[in-house]
């Protein structure tokens, strides 16, 4: 067991281009260890990326199972070595925070079917369709691996939605 | 802010309006900074033909009201825009976060008075709690149709469904379109 610290924006790795991971070893079973500790000790966490741990690797992790949104529809904890979305469609807005830049949220849109492919800890290579809600927390961790937050996603401020009506 | 990090420090509501132009937020933001204040945390928006600016704005150091209330107004003579400001106290500035959960709560419909009224009361007497609100009136002169949307923490117990069932019978009085939405951030 292995809880480490979430670190907040503006700690610069947050903001970094993680590295692809060359094999499965020891150092990168017990990254993935430390990210299922530290996403288990987060409240209401589902999911934690490599650089929020202050590691630059391709490497997350990710379980809805527990949470009201996923635990219909789950492929349960997914350990995540360089994962890539092959295909993705549909599109719905979420209002999501993040434990890197607390007490802020957000309304982002993301794809809601996604086909994935990544390596297990197994070393194995493996693909899998993941929907709904699993799909947008999967693409949120992901987004952490190219440094990206979802303040850098947002589409609209809460008022957007008047905006577009001009008075004549 | 979750907590008072900056409590112990001046601390002021300003409220800027006035006919929209470009540079309002500017001139705004150059009299505080000028002054050596920060805008802790700030809503501005377009409303008609004006522009509308609330913040809280800190300064680190005993700083008075009047001092404030100077500066905007030489900033602002011959501009149209309007300053309000009020000193907060400390337990003002604190952000509670809401406890319960957070809807998005629709209305729209044929203009008529007392939509805002009849909507907000109801949600009130329940200890539902506004946090963000808008309203439009849109449509054509001969058919005007009036959008409000609001967000709103309801109180602990409270579901989505419960609140969607308050409002029902307002939806048959008003003869406007009503529904509630859960939006409550998911962590992730």
């Amino acid at each position: 067991m292995a809880v480490q610290n979430i670190l907040t924006y503006p700690h610069p790795i947050l903001k970094k281009v993680c590295r692809p991971v060359d094999q499965v070893d020891a150092e990168i079973l017990q990254l993935l260890e430390d990210l299922v500790d530290t996403m288990l000790a987060g409240p209401g966490s589902v999911g934690v990326a490599a650089s929020q741990i202050g590691v630059a690797l391709r490497a997350c992790v990710v379980d809805v199972s527990n949470n009201r949104h996923g635990k219909e529809n789950n492929h349960g904890r997914l350990l995540m070595v360089n994962p890539e979305i092959l295909e993705a469609s549909g599109g719905a807005v979420m209002r999501e925070g993040c434990m890197s830049v607390p007490d802020y949220t957000g309304d982002v849109e993301r794809a809601t079917e996604i086909t994935l492919r990544f390596t297990g800890a197994d070393g194995a290579v493996r693909e899998l369709r993941a929907t709904g809600f699993e799909a947008v927390a999967i693409q949120h961790e992901m987004d952490h691996l190219d440094g990206l937050l979802f303040l850098d996603r947002i589409t609209s401020l809460k008022t957007g939605l008047f905006r577009r009506k001009s008075y004549k | 802010m979750n907590d008072c990090r900056k409590a112990g420090l001046a601390h002021f509501a300003v409220t800027i309006i006035g006919k929209d132009r470009p540079g309002i937020v500017a001139d705004t933001a150059q009299v505080l900074y000028t002054l050596g204040c920060n805008v802790e945390d700030s809503s501005c928006t377009m409303l008609g033909g004006e522009f509308a600016m609330i913040l809280i704005v800190s300064h680190g150091k005993p700083f008075s009201k009047k001092h404030l209330e100077a500066e905007f107004a030489a900033k602002n003579t011959g501009t149209g825009l309007s300053a309000f400001i009020r000193t907060l106290k400390d337990d003002e500035v604190c952000y509670r976060e809401p406890v319960g959960e957070l809807c998005l709560v629709s209305v729209y419909g044929s203009d008529k008075p007392g939509i805002v009224y009849r909507i907000t009361r109801e949600l009130a007497d329940r200890q539902v709690n506004i946090t963000d609100l808008n309203t439009k009136l849109i449509g054509s002169p001969d058919e005007p149709v009036y959008v409000l949307m609001l967000e709103a923490a309801l109180p602990h117990g409270m579901r989505v469904e419960d609140a969607t069932e308050l409002l029902q019978n307002l939806k048959k009085e008003l003869s406007v379109e009503i529904s509630v939405r859960l939006i409550t951030p998911v962590s992730l």
